[in-house]
């Protein structure tokens, strides 16, 4: 028998306090969400969403092609970034993944699926507090190198998988803020 | 000198060099070797890949020696997602059982994005794979495995060094294996995110035999076990007794004492009976034998002689007198004649002889019926030969009735199997061999001499060779022999020679009767 992790609910609860009071717009200091357990959370149920899509005939019905952004790592390129380069792919990728996922919400007629597409919207916009909270500017999103089209549910899905295992995890794992704050 | 010196610097600095290129290569050759190994056995798919780091893709296959060609047959392309195909050089290897080992390794890679991977081989598409590196990896096991005592009992602390990985160390998880040592019972603990565990639950004063080995825990990176780390050794603590289960322990066995003795004690009856069984005290047969006597047999015979009449019991006990064959040849002659060979010549035997002879004078003199007993109790009271009390050699007192004119040697007479007939014509030399008549009368302890007395009471009576035939009755109650004359005449003819004995056995003929006593 072992020490146990305790579980991370309560830092979920924090997490949607902070949103609601973003969403208010009062403002009021955020304490940085270092926690990688929440984004392993969210990661875990945007596999869930890619397993139920299996299930599903003919990519549920979903046409059309999405910009996306690119997911690969290379680690002696992106070592070479700068933590603010780094924040601002992540970000720029953030909200296309969650334009992507919003206009398929809308075209999906699987209630199930319909109703995962909108819980992985959720945890994108959660995801933009979490970096809100690491004091990283947002940004519009660029169209570049670092983006491209895809054109099935399937592969969208796969995307957004990738690009939260890598990009999002990496920086939030190196994050300054959460660096200065471990022991 | 300088320049001298500095070459020989130089050489050795490239043999040192050298050597540790030697040894790393050699290091990383047997870690190869041992993750092919594993390898092997848990991934099915061609090729086989795994990811020792983040830079890093080693992929493998093997062929049979029949079909296996050179490696520059074989082709590795590597294709990323929307990018160009690549090519990776093949490096052949031999490997167990007659194959070949082909593997290529990428040095630059890219993770979070699908990796397609074609091997041909002259041309030929032999193996085709899709596959994301992070989602691969097969590290190195964990090194600096440490297991320390903690100040509780029955725990052990372990630590280790994760492997150094930079981005992996927060998704690593780890298995501790500890069985006590030399055996193959043993638990295994899942730790994750961290470096170090306490082992809980274990044996007191056991020694454990901890391992560790390493995976990525799926979630953003995944892969294989990595190889187990060498065993490292440590006993815990030795156990302290708990005051409980000290206190438990004196509960129960007062209550299985008490419980004992309460059995033993309702059983006292009967377990002494079997342990130490009563002697059977035959006091209640011989009234007064032992509150009066002391024990004395021979006192009680006289002094209950008179009632023995009115107690037939006493003639007919368990174990009916047993009859006695009562050989003997009487002479006459006064022992002048050397005593025959076979008697027995002790010292001491010349006064007995004498002793006998006036007890024949006295016999003819008082021919009373009591005359016997007093002389036999005479002789029970001289002191014994060296002869045993427990040889069978009591005296067999025969008065023979005839005289006996011819001279036959002893030893004819003393042949038992001479039936009494014959030993009562013949026979007119007495010689003694024992007097011991006293040996009689044994005490219950031999236990052997009263029964070897047999009468042989024949249906007949004894044909009256002659005048002067005289006998005498032997009754073996068991106890005691008593001796009684049946009849007499020609008494003084008794009062010559020695008396002569012989061997008998006990024999109780089922049909006979008890013999009657007549005093």
């Amino acid at each position: 028998m072992s020490l146990t992790a305790p579980r991370y609910s309560g830092l979920l609860v924090v997490l949607l306090m902070v949103l609601q009071w973003a969403g208010q717009g009062i403002p009021s200091p955020v304490r940085p969400i270092c926690d990688l357990r929440v984004l392993d959370h969210f990661i875990m149920e945007a596999r869930d969403t890619e397993t139920a899509l299996r299930g599903c005939k003919a990519g549920c019905g979903v046409t059309g092609t999405f910009v996306v952004p690119l997911t690969n790592v290379d680690f002696l390129v992106w070592e070479t970034k700068d933590i603010w380069e780094q924040a601002v792919e992540v970000q720029s990728g953030l909200s296309l993944l969650g334009q992507a996922l919003g206009a398929v919400g809308e075209s999906l007629s699987n209630a199930v699926m319909q109703s995962l597409i909108t819980n992985n919207k959720s945890n994108i916009r959660s995801l933009g507090q979490v970096l809100h909270s690491l004091h990283i500017k947002r940004t519009p999103p660029q169209v570049d190198a670092t983006i491209m089209k895809v054109s099935s549910l399937s592969e969208l899905l796969s995307v957004h998988i990738n690009f939260l295992r890598g990009k999002v995890r990496l920086l939030l794992k190196n994050a300054p803020v959460c660096q200065q704050s471990s022991p | 000198e300088k320049k001298m010196t500095n070459d020989h610097l130089k050489k050795l600095l490239v043999y040192c060099m050298l050597c540790c290129t030697q040894k790393i290569i050699v290091q990383g050759a047997q870690t190869f070797q041992t993750k092919v190994a594993l390898l092997r056995h848990v991934e099915p798919n061609n090729p086989k890949c795994f990811a020792e780091g983040i830079r890093d893709l080693t992929c493998f296959w093997e062929e049979d020696e029949e079909r296996a060609g050179s490696a520059k047959q074989y082709s590795f392309i590597y294709t990323y997602q929307n990018e160009n195909s690549s090519e990776c050089n093949v490096t052949a290897l031999p490997a167990a059982g007659g194959r070949i080992l082909y593997f290529c390794r990428l040095s630059q890679t890219q993770l979070f994005v699908p990796l397609d991977i074609q091997v041909f081989r002259d041309g030929l598409l032999i193996h085709n794979r899709r596959l994301h590196i992070e989602l691969f990896f097969l590290l190195d096991p964990p090194v600096n495995l440490t297991v320390k005592r903690t100040e509780k009992q029955g725990q052990l602390k372990a630590s280790w060094m994760p492997p150094p990985l930079k981005y992996l160390d927060d998704s690593m998880m780890y298995e501790v294996s500890y069985v006590i040592a030399g055996t193959q019972m043993g638990q295994v603990e899942e730790v994750r995110a961290s470096s170090e565990v306490i082992l809980l639950g274990l044996q007191p004063g056991a020694k454990y035999s901890v391992r560790i080995r390493v995976k990525l825990d799926g979630v953003s990176y995944n892969g294989y076990w990595s190889a187990w780390t060498d065993p490292v050794l440590m006993a815990t603590l030795p156990g302290d007794l708990d005051p409980l289960i000290v206190s438990l322990t004196l509960i129960i066995s007062l209550i299985l004492t008490l419980l004992s003795l309460t059995v033993l004690l309702s059983h006292r009856r009967f377990l002494l009976n079997k342990i130490w069984p009563v002697i059977p005290n035959p006091e209640s047969k011989f009234q007064g034998l032992f509150t009066v006597y002391g024990g004395d047999f021979e006192e009680w015979l006289g002094y209950s002689a008179g009632g023995l009449c009115l107690r037939p019991a006493y003639f007919y006990s368990e174990e009916l007198p047993a009859p006695l064959e009562v050989l003997s040849e009487v002479s006459l002659d006064l022992p002048s004649s050397p005593l025959p060979p076979k008697a027995k010549q002790a010292p001491g035997e010349d006064e007995k002889l004498k002793r006998i002879d006036s007890l024949m004078e006295r016999w003819r003199e008082t021919p009373h019926e009591h005359w016997l007993m007093d002389q036999l109790r005479v002789l029970h009271q001289l002191p014994g030969p060296q002869c045993s009390q427990l040889e069978s050699q009591d005296a067999y007192v025969t008065l023979n009735a005839q005289n006996h004119s011819g001279e036959e040697p002893l030893d004819d007479i003393l042949e038992e199997t001479l039936p009494l007939q014959a030993l009562f014509a013949s026979g007119r030399t007495c010689s003694e061999s024992h007097s011991d008549l006293g040996s009689l009368q044994q005490s219950s302890g031999s236990g052997r001499l009263s029964t070897q007395s047999s009468f042989e009471y024949p249906n007949h009576t004894w044909p009256p060779k002659g005048p002067g035939y005289t006998y005498m009755a032997v009754a073996d109650s068991g106890v005691s022999m008593d001796y009684s004359p049946m009849s007499s005449s020609r008494i003084d003819y008794m009062g010559k020679g020695v008396i002569y004995t012989n061997e008998y056995r006990n024999e109780i003929p089922a049909h006979r009767q008890p013999i009657p006593f007549a005093f």
